[in-house]
This record gives C-alpha cells, structure tokens and sequence, in this order.
C-alpha cells in the first residue's frame, strides 16, 4: 500500500523536479551559467499565479498563463540585466566572470524572495489547481492534480526534445552546447542562440513553479531549497548533461518521497545530499557529465 | 629565522654542479592520441640540445614530461642519475630541473622583484619574514638579465621583451641543473634575440644542460651544439644543425621535395583591380606580444594562395582576423568592402568559411547532423543536393554517416571539417593547417579532393600549412609568413629556391 | 596598496583602532553592538578574502566554517559548561578540522565544481543543524548560558581589538613570503609547481588559516550574542553578505573586507525605517555594487586602469 503511494508521489515530484532541472541544465550546457537566482524565478511564477487568482479573481487557466508569463518575463530580465552584461563587461578578467555571475544571480535571487516577502508575506501560497477531483491509482487515492503535475512536465520536456533534436533551431542549439565556436563558423549568432535558450528556459521555470504552486505550495522561503535542489540534480547527473539530469530528478525525487514516507519527512533532503557529497568525492562529474 | 645560503652558479662553482639529462623511452598518450612516441636524448652538462620539429610534434610535450607537469605513459627521466619520471612537477624543480615556459606566465599583481624573489624562496610554511639576503640575491640577478630599471613596476606595464626577461630571470633563480627553454626567440627583435642568445650561453657556461626547444633551426644553429629533429612524437634525425639540415627526412617533411606545380598566372584572374579579399596592413596585438605585423595578403576569385609558415609565425592569427574573431588594426575588404565591425557569424554567412585548425566538429553528432548543420542556412532540397555532392567528393563520409563526429579518425574528421564548410557554398573557404598530424595517406586523399574542387568549382581557397608538401601543388601563388611578418611572395616553382632559404 | 610598505600600512591600522576605541565614550550602547558585530563580520570577510586570493577559488560557504566553530562552542558550553577560552578554543579547533575536511574534495576540482562543493558542506551543515535539533536548539537556535560579559564597551573593545589583531596577522601573512607562494599557488598553480612549490599543501594551508580564524570569530560571536542559530550565522544569504563585504571593501586586500562590512551594517541600520524592505534595499545595492564597481572601494580609492 505504502509503496504504491511512495511510487506515485514519487513520480509526481520527480517529474517537476526534473522539469526545473532540465532548464538549469539547459542554461548551463549552452550559456555557461549556474543560475543560482533559479529558485527565486520559479517563486515569482507561482506568487504571480496566486495573487492574480487572489486579486484579479481570474480563473484557474488565466492565473497559470499569468503565472508562467511572469516566469518568462522575470527569467529574460535576470539575462539582459545581469548574465550578459556581466559576461561582456571589460573590468573583470575573464577567469573571474563565473564567480560574479554566481554571486550577482545569488544576489538577484535573494532580491527577489525579499521584495515578494515584503509584498506578499512570507506565508506559504498555493495556486488553484487546473484539475480537481481524487481518483484511485493501484488502490491509492491520488489527487487528478497530481497525475496532471506528471502529465504536464512529461509534455513540456517532451516538446523540448522534438525542439532540440528535430528542428533546425533546435540543432544549432543543441550544437552550441557542444562547441559554440563551431556554430558561429557556420554563421549562426551565438547571441541570438542565448535568447533562445533562456527564453525557453523562461518558459520552462514558469511552467514547473505555477505546477509546484498548484501541487505543493510556495513561500518565499522555498527560494532557497528549490534553487538548492535544482543544482544537487544537475550536478548528480553532470554538470551539461540534460538527460543526466533527468535521471539525477528521479533518483533525487524518489529519495525524497522514500525517506519522508519511511523514515520523516524531516528528514527528507537529507539523503540526496548525502548522495551528492559522495558523488562529488567519488567522481566530480556526476553520472553522465561531459565537462 | 633561518638563514638559507643559496649557492649562486657563479663559475668558481661550476664544478659543483655535474649535470646530466637523460631520457629514454619517454611515451605519452593523450586518449587515442600519441603525443609522444619511444622519445630519447640525452644532455651533458655545459651543452645545449636543440629539439626542433613543427606544430604538432610533441616537442612542447616533452619538455612538460621531463618536468613534470605532465605524466608519461612511459619511460625513465633522469636528472644526475635521479629518475624522476612520474614525480610531480615541485619535486623535480627541487631535483634542480627549470622550466623556460614559451608563453611569459607572470604574477599580475607583483611586481617585478617579487617575481624574481618569488622564484629565490624555499617550499616552507614557516616563511613569515623575508630573507634578506634573497632581496639581494634578486636584484643581482635582476642586474644580470637588464631589468634593473623596472624593479619596482607590475608586469602589465612592461614591454614583451621585459616579460621574456623575467622568465628567464626566474630560472636563473632556482640555479638548475637541467634548464627546459621553450621557444626563446619567438616575438623578439634582432637586436633583442642577440641578448638573449648571450644569455643562453652564460647559462651554458655555468655547467648547465641546457634543452632548448624550437621549430626553425637556423635561428639556434648557433647556440646549439647539438639538434634533434621531432615529427609527430618520434625523433626523425639527430647531429650536429648542419648535419640535421642536410637530413632527407628532415628535408622533406619541412621543404618537400621536388614537385609538381600547377600554378595560374595572377593575370588570368579576372578582378585584376579589386582582389575578392585585400588584407591591408592588418596588426594583431595579443596583450604585449605583436602577432601580426603590417600585413598585406591578397586573393583573387577563383584563385588558390598558400600561406606558407610554421608554428606561431600567425597564420591562425590572421585567418582569425579575416574571419571576425579578433580586433585588428589595418583593414580587410571583401570585394572593395571593408568587413570591419561585421559579427564572425555574418562573415561566414556572407561567403568567407574557415575550416580551423581545431576542426571544432559537433563530436556528439552524427556526420550527417554536422553536415546538415552546415546547410542550415539552405532550402531543405539544396541541403539535400549540396551534401549529396559532397559524398561523392568524401566518399568515406557517405560510409560513415551514421556514426558521431567524435568517433572517426583524424583524417575523417578533417574531411568532414571541409565538407560541412563546403555545405556553407563559401566563396572564399579557408583552411587552416588540414595536415596537421595526418598520415601521409590520408594527406593523399585530401589533396585529390581539393584537386577535383580547383578543377570543377570556381571556388577560392586561401591554405595556411606549414607542410610544403601539401601547400605548394595547388597554389597558384604562395607567401611565406614568418614571426608575424611576410617575408616572401611568389610562385610556388620559385618556392624552394626563394622562399626556402627563409623557412627552414 | 602596494606602494606603502606592509609595516606602514599596519601602523595606520594601529592609529585608526586606537581612534576606535574612544567610540565607547561617544556613542550609545546601541551602536556599540553594531559596531561590534560589524567587527566579528569583519574578520569573516577578511578570512574570506584570504582564502579567495590564495586558493584562487570563490568559497560559496564561508558560514560552514564559521557555523561548525559557533555551534562546537555552543554546544561544548551547553553540555559541559568548561570556561569560555576553552569553548572558544574548541570551536576554533572544529572549524580546522572542518577547513581539512572540506579542502580535500574542493582542491581536487576546479571552478563550477568547488563552489559548488563549498554551497553543499553550508547545505549539510544547515540541515544537520536542523535534524538533531535536540542538540542544536534546530531552526530556533541555540542559547548559551555563558556570555563574555554584558557590558556594551567591554564586548566593543574585545571585537575591536580581536578585529584589530586577526586583521594584523592575516594581513602580514598575505604581504609575508608564504603569502607571495600563497599567491601564486592560487594564480598560477603550473608555475608554482615548477617553480618547486608544492601547491596542494599551499592550499591546504591556506584553507586552514581561513578556518582558524573563520571558526575562532564565530566562537566569539556566540558568546557575545549569547545565542547562535541557523539564520544568524548559517544561512546562504550570511555567506553572501560576507562575500559582497568582501568585493566591496576590495578583492585581495584583506583589510578591505572591514569597510566592507562595517559598510554594508552601517546601511542596514540606516535603511532600518524601510522596515522590512531593508533587506531588499541592501541587497539590491550590493548588486550594483558587482555590477558596476567590481573593485571595490580600495578599488575605486587606487584607481588601477586594468582589471584587478
């Protein structure tokens, strides 16, 4: 009983975990960068779905458009204000950069958990759900939310494949990853590709936060926990790979679920952070990384 | 406080200090790659070896092995008697080995003295107060190289030459046995070359074993006593510099032999006025060092240049240039237009295609993916014909177009580096050094396919290589490049007669 | 900062703490305790600053240094009541053991990857805290039933001149010939080897002077707040305002990290009417401040024409 139960949930929290994920992943396989303000731009997706349902008393489709449209905004804003400029700038040498850009998207991350604290309270905010209704799986009550919470990130990271692998954008993405020097000799503009990629990206966090905020619940203090386990994943699976990080999600969201379930759900970071500390000491590269 | 006594190499003590370098059997893979193959010499004390060999050769790798920055798959290092291969690179420095590095690796922030006093320190924990005898043993040393004047200032400020000097100051400091120099002369004047040259040989005179590391023999004919010449990680000939020069294989590999030109008359080019590229008086800085010097290179449509020149001469640098990866002063015009402030991504989808010396493949990708990368600027039926063209000109491509880039073999992956170029339909493609570590066979091939282009396409073709072989049968007009500078332009039947003399 | 000679510099360090400590007799006790905090933030910053000129490497969880020596000073006080000194000394002797700990995965692995490394010991310790709440006092924290004393000058002077001390010495380590090694350990680890430096246990080293004094701080700290928990000393958002302390005050000049972080205390308090909006505010500075003023202000007070 307890282990369908630890099956289905797991796989709910996976799924999301695996959708926030592959935009990080995504992000630093071609942009080179660690966003650590991740957590913060998933936080003022959900918050936004919230309060337009609160406020505006929009439905629940409305409130999640709005949602993942504020994501997509927020995430373009942390590019073309922070990440480039500092990638461009001339007053920091060139080793330094990654450091600043860590600490500026730190700093920016913890902006934003503070003005949406200041704005809406730091109590704990949930999204209407687009389904309602309980149905029964192996003999356990599931919420329909759930299931559609998998649905959901299953297509999105479906859709983000067939873009990558089948179009021509697509490739010329996928092939920035891999040699962005290569890609401008055969005269594709590597800045254009950042766009791409961080719009996508944009797109990806709003829909895993508004999903979050319709399964679980935010606050402004998830800003923290959620940008912490999108890098444990992705470091899990390898730093650049987003099929490593798809699999790090599920070890990671299966872990979770097991321990809260058996042990505490106290308890429940605990074991994947003990799992990333001995994968760091065993092979820094992760499962599957490439750089 | 301890008070360490440095033994300065002063030659009252030259006695002291028997040196002796050894090496055999030294191998070092890099992957699938063999950097370095069964590599032996050995350096007497009071000598100077010569290791020359072209781009690629693994030179460079050697002298990192002996030192210990790199590993060796095998083989035995001996420093006095000591092996040493295997050891990391501080314990050999204090077996008495030093390291001339080819590219000055200053600390930014200290200035000069500390640098040189950096160098006169023990590996101790316990150093709170500086030695005041190393403050002097510093300053002498300072005075013995002429950086007496900049002392107190921070490298950024100083000229390329200064910072070649602190270099050798560093070495100088740490009083070795065994000193590794790497490409001493490289960005230096006549005047200054001499200095250093005289330097070179005080050190000699000390009773040092001196490994000195470059890829143009004349210019350490005289230094060296001794020269051993490198080919893709193998020795290929040992003697004396004449001796070397002489060699067939030697010879070869840098001059070609005899051959077979085909060369066009510049006058049957039809833009006679206005050259499809003109690159006029073009400089390249890289920090201090001058990496191209007032150069002026043109081509005309249809026409194939060979630039001719080895290692660090700047032809990457200048391909680089035309292709809108680096700042230049001077100007480069396509078709009369200047292509300044033109993005490197515009550059190409206007018609100008480099094929660069690290390929830069999609090794993840199937051939096919990186080909239709290539054509992604094409409607889908062109695409479909361009490659389809093209598997007939890469026969091997066709076989393999299934499997990832990363998994086929050097000249594979050199053929598909000018496919996916070609897949561009580039008026002007450049290629960069293609043979670079290539079998001979494979060079073959190659050369067969840029044969059949020459012939069935008006295309123009503007090759960097420094393997005359290859350069010299499909040009139409050659220009050798040396230390940033043209130094000669011809036709390639007066190659080795004009042109040689400067090469090798 | 390089023209005036390292005993110069120290002695108008001297000059300004002896100016300091008149404040006592100025001031309300009430901006003593600011200022005494600013201090003990003080040395967080300039071990911090020690360690990323040494280590070349930016040390994301300064607080796991600091949070192992408080809390083994905490705990230690709580269990056993010993005498401050000896908590203290403890507590400094943990953040060691603790730098070791950490040095061994981080120095073998480069960029992204340390500190990523450093982000997760802060993240383990956070949530060990936390779990063995019995011991630790969890996410409410942890009293002490010692303080050093209760008097606002007296625990003023003991930070300013632990300030003022820490500061000397780390400051005439970084100018000493094991700090030129240090240097060009963390610059140049190739060069340094073939010059015959043995950069790993540079390194090391250098991560445990940064613990020493990291985790001998925060021991004080505990002390004079008379509590310690996750928020105060902890916490992500803690390490990175030791960070901007640091890059505000100037990169690798040690002594910056003080103005740094009096600077980045003094703006808290004087955004304090802003109410819950100080944070953000302070924050936001701090992101302009790496946005446009990388340098910092000895940065801006040297002026230098090339990057730092």
């Amino acid at each position: 009983m307890v282990f369908w139960q630890i099956l289905v949930d797991g796989f709910a929290i996976s799924s999301l975990y695996a959708l926030g994920a592959t935009g990080f992943a995504l992000i630093f396989g071609v942009s080179g960068v660690l966003n650590l303000s991740h957590g913060a731009l998933m936080v003022a997706a959900v918050v936004a779905a919230w309060a337009a349902g609160n406020n505006l008393h929009v439905g629940p489709y409305a409130g999640a458009a709005i949602g993942i449209a504020v994501g997509f905004a927020a995430t373009l804003v942390t590019y073309f204000l922070i990440v480039k400029p500092l990638q461009q700038t001339r007053k920091i040498r060139e080793e330094e950069k990654e450091i600043f850009i860590l600490t500026a998207t730190l700093l920016w991350g913890i902006m934003i958990q503070e003005l949406i604290a200041y704005i809406y309270t730091n109590n704990a905010k949930t999204v209407a759900p687009i389904v309602n209704g309980v149905i029964s799986i192996f003999g356990v009550r599931t919420p329909q939310n759930e299931i559609f919470t998998a649905v959901v990130c299953w297509l999105a990271i479906g859709v983000l494949w067939l873009l990558v692998n089948r179009t021509r954008a697509g490739k010329a993405v996928l092939a920035a990853s891999m040699n962005p020097r290569g890609v401008t000799l055969l005269g594709v503009e590597l800045s254009h590709v950042y766009i791409a990629v961080w719009a996508i990206y944009g797109v990806l966090v709003g829909i895993a936060g508004v999903l979050l905020g319709m399964f679980l619940g935010v606050s402004s203090y998830s800003v923290g926990p959620l940008t912490a386990s999108a890098f444990s994943i992705v470091v899990l699976g390898g730093l650049g790979s987003v099929s490593g990080a798809l699999i790090a999600a599920y070890i990671v969201g299966y872990l979770e679920t097991i321990t809260a379930y058996l042990i505490s759900p106290a308890y429940r970071t605990i074991p994947a952070l003990l799992l990333l500390v001995a994968v760091m000491y065993v092979s820094p590269r992760g499962l599957l990384g490439r750089r | 406080m301890n008070i360490s006594v440095s033994t300065t190499a002063s030659t009252t003590e030259s006695a002291h200090l028997e040196a002796h370098l050894q090496v055999t059997g030294l191998t070092k893979r890099f992957g699938g790659l063999v950097a370095v193959k069964d590599m032996a010499l050995s350096v007497q004390a009071g000598k100077i070896l010569g290791l020359i060999g072209p781009n690629g050769s693994g030179k460079s790798t050697v002298m990192k092995l002996i030192m210990g920055i790199e590993r060796p798959n095998a083989g035995s290092v001996r420093i006095n008697g000591v092996e040493v291969a295997g050891w990391p690179s501080h314990k050999i420095a204090r077996m008495g080995a030093g390291i001339v590095f080819q590219h000055s690796r200053p600390l930014h922030r200290q200035t000069v003295l500390e640098n040189i006093k950096l160098a006169l320190l023990p590996d101790k924990l316990t150093r709170l107060f500086a030695d005041p005898h190393i403050d002097d043993h510093a300053r002498a040393i300072a005075a013995r190289v002429g950086l007496t004047p900049v002392l107190d200032r921070r490298p950024g400020t100083l000229p390329f030459a200064d910072l070649r000097k602190i270099e050798i100051a560093k070495a100088i400091a740490r009083d070795p046995k065994v000193l590794l120099i790497d490409e001493p002369f490289a960005g230096l004047t006549a005047t200054e070359t001499e200095a250093f040259s005289e330097l070179i040989c005080e050190l000699r005179d000390d009773g040092r074993a001196i490994l000195l590391v470059d890829h143009n023999v004349k210019s350490v004919s005289r230094l060296v006593d001794r020269v051993l010449a490198m080919y893709v990680g193998e020795r290929i000939a040992e003697g004396s510099a004449e001796e070397v020069m002489r060699d067939e294989t030697v010879r070869r590999v840098y001059l070609g032999g005899s051959m077979e030109t085909a060369a066009r008359p510049e006058s049957s080019f039809s833009d006679r006025s206005t050259p499809f590229l003109e690159v006029d008086n073009v400089s390249v800085f890289y920090g201090k060092a001058q990496a191209l010097e007032k150069v002026s290179i043109h081509v005309h449509a249809g026409e194939f240049v060979s630039i001719v020149g080895l290692n660090g001469a700047g032809k990457t640098t200048l391909f680089n240039a035309i292709s809108g990866f680096l700042p230049y002063a001077g100007d480069i015009r396509r078709q009369g237009g200047s292509l300044r402030g033109r993005t490197a991504a515009t550059i190409a989808r206007n018609g100008i295609v480099q094929c660069p010396e690290g390929r830069e493949l999609f090794v993840d990708m199937t051939v096919r993916e990186n080909l239709d990368l290539g054509g992604q600027h094409l409607p889908p039926a062109e695409s479909a014909a361009q490659i389809a063209w093209l598997f007939e000109l890469f026969p091997i491509l066709n076989a393999r177009q299934k499997q990832a880039a990363g998994t086929l073999s050097g000249g594979e992956q050199q053929m598909l580096t000018i496919a996916r170029a070609l897949m561009m339909k580039p008026k002007l493609l450049i290629l960069d050094e293609p043979t670079l570590g290539l079998a001979p066979v494979i060079l073959e091939q190659i050369s067969k396919a840029l044969e059949k282009l020459r012939q069935t396409t008006d295309i123009t073709v503007l090759l960097g290589e420094q393997n005359v072989t290859f350069a010299l049968p499909h040009a139409d007009r050659v220009y050798v490049l040396e230390h940033a500078r043209i130094v000669w332009e011809g036709e390639p039947a007066k190659f080795a007669a004009g042109g040689g003399t400067a090469y090798l | 900062m390089g023209s005036l000679s390292t005993t110069r510099i120290l002695l108008i360090g001297l000059g300004v703490v002896i100016a300091l400590s008149f404040l006592p007799l100025k001031v309300s006790g009430y901006i003593l305790g600011l200022m005494t905090i600013a201090y003990y933030f003080g040395v967080f910053a300039m071990a911090w600053d020690l360690l990323f000129g040494f280590a070349g490497e930016v040390n994301f969880g300064p607080t796991f240094l600091i949070g192992t020596g408080a809390y083994t000073a905490g705990i230690l006080d709580n269990l056993y009541q010993p005498p401050i000194f000896v908590c203290v000394a403890a507590g400094a002797l943990a953040a060691v053991l603790g730098g070791v700990v950490l040095a061994l995965p981080a120095l073998r692995v480069r960029g992204p990857y340390f500190g990523l490394t450093t982000l997760v010991a802060v993240l383990m310790l956070q949530n060990f805290i936390v779990v063995d709440a019995s011991l630790t006092g969890g996410e409410i924290g942890l009293t002490v039933p010692d303080v050093i004393t209760i008097s606002d000058a007296t625990n003023y002077w003991i930070a300013l001149w632990f300030m003022a001390i820490s500061g000397a010495i780390l400051f005439a380590l970084s100018r000493s010939p094991v700090g030129l090694i240090l240097q060009a350990s963390g610059q140049d680890a190739v060069q340094a080897g073939a010059l015959g430096f043995n950069v790993t246990k540079h390194k090391l080293a250098a991560f445990i002077f940064s613990a020493f004094f990291s985790g001998l701080a925060g021991a004080m700290l505990v002390f004079y707040l008379g509590s310690a928990s996750v928020g105060t000393l902890v916490d992500i958002t803690i390490g990175v305002q030791i960070i901007i302390s640091a890059v505000l005050g100037g990169r690798r000049t040690i002594l910056g990290g003080v103005l740094g972080a009096v600077f980045l205390i003094a703006m808290s308090e004087a955004l304090r009417p802003l109410g819950d909006l100080s944070n953000f505010v302070v924050f936001a500075m701090a992101l302009v401040v790496v946005l446009l003023f990388p340098s910092g202000f000895f940065g801006l007070l040297t002026r230098s024409r090339e990057p730092s």
